[in-house]
């Protein structure tokens, strides 16, 4: 089992158990969003979204997940006693990244630049909002961006 | 006719009841009003938009369901639901819904199945479920089109010998060989979705017996 995100392969992860993870923490985390009237990860993100951008696109979403959202977000989920599955979460999210080798070849700019356009359609929804709701709300929205990586995993 | 927030108890276990893409929203009446005639309006949100919504078909009911599947039906959205109680001119506040995401919570019922039998092997025929749609009439969609990788886990049980052979298969059709003849089988399938957990659905069950041996004329008397 592994994620084929057009030449970009990631083994070593076992996606049921994200979801898993996920999933105990799902209506916990997402009460703690009052903003319902935004969504980060709209539809326009992830939609149709080719083979060959997705690797580009995963990694600017990852990265940002691990640097910004996960790292931020620790101290908050303590009280929630759901470490162990936020852990299972990071870990995996860093499993998949460390794997994830991006082309820098000159033939591949229009696609990359097409999934930064994308990336940045998100991070800007972020930075539009204070930064614990916003922190918050991308924690909830795990779901959705798991449900589009869920279509590049293969058993 | 406006109604006042004063003290009506909300409706609780609010719930999305969700099979094949029928998004049912549940609830049980106030605790303490047995015996009042209450009535229930409905409301819905799309998470990212902007405001709520009235459920149309649901304002000023006596029951305590409201089938929101239109209103839910693009899988690409997450919603949320609330419901209040009203009893004359008063009204209690709103009970609300957690995040609901059809595509990754709703249940998929097992396939049809249609089994045919040999001396020897059991033939097993798979049809996806079909997702719900508005009118009898509509375009027939399969769950297998929402979900490419929709697997079946099939169970073949030897009534015979007590034993149990599962295996989950992606295609639609299954042959069993090597069977024992004169021999009832009974064969359980369940639909499996990639993702989070879903709540299990009853499998489908069905059992056959496989053919007697055929003599064949020519043996030697």
């Amino acid at each position: 089992q592994e994620f084929r995100f057009g030449s970009c392969q990631v083994t070593g992860v076992v996606l049921p158990e994200l979801w898993e993870a996920f999933w105990t923490m799902k209506n916990t985390v997402q009460t703690q969003d009052d903003i319902t009237s935004v969504r980060l990860l709209k539809p326009q993100v992830l939609r149709n979204v080719s083979d060959a951008e997705s690797c580009y696109l995963a990694h600017s979403l990852l990265k940002f997940y691990l640097n910004t959202v996960f790292k931020n977000y620790h101290s908050k989920i303590a009280k929630f006693k759901v470490l162990r599955s936020f852990s299972t979460l990071a870990n995996n999210f860093i499993v998949i990244m460390s794997q994830l080798q991006p082309s820098k070849d000159n033939s591949m700019l229009p696609i990359s630049e097409s999934a930064h356009q994308r990336f940045l359609l998100f991070r800007r929804a972020f930075k539009q909002l204070d930064t614990e709701v916003a922190l918050v709300k991308a924690f909830g929205e795990v779901d959705i961006l798991l449900t589009w990586m869920q279509k590049f995993y293969h058993l | 006719v406006p109604c006042v927030f004063c003290g009506l108890p909300k409706p609780t276990n609010i719930t999305f009841l969700s099979i094949n893409m029928k998004n049912v929203l549940h609830w049980n009446p106030p605790e303490g009003l047995h015996g009042v005639e209450v009535t229930y309006t409905v409301q819905y949100f799309i998470y990212g938009q902007k405001k709520w919504l009235n459920a149309s078909k649901c304002r000023s009911i006596n029951r305590t369901y409201c089938d929101l599947s239109v209103e839910t039906s693009d899988y690409e959205h997450q919603f949320y639901a609330k419901v209040k109680a009203i009893w004359e001119t008063r009204c209690s506040e709103w009970a609300e819904t957690e995040r609901f995401y059809p595509f990754l919570e709703t249940q998929v019922s097992p396939p049809e199945v249609a089994l045919t039998t040999g001396e020897k092997s059991i033939s097993i025929a798979l049809t996806a479920p079909e997702k719900w749609k508005r009118n009898p009439q509509d375009h027939t969609v399969s769950m297998q089109q929402i979900y490419p990788n929709l697997k079946y886990n099939v169970s073949v049980y030897n009534t015979k010998s007590r034993r149990t052979w599962s295996q989950c298969v992606t295609n639609s059709t299954l042959v069993l060989s090597w069977l024992e003849p004169s021999t009832l089988y009974c064969v359980h399938v369940e639909s499996l979705v990639p993702g989070p957990p879903r709540l299990p659905m009853p499998p489908q069950k069905q059992c056959i017996s496989t053919l007697e041996v055929q003599t064949s004329a020519w043996k030697a008397k």
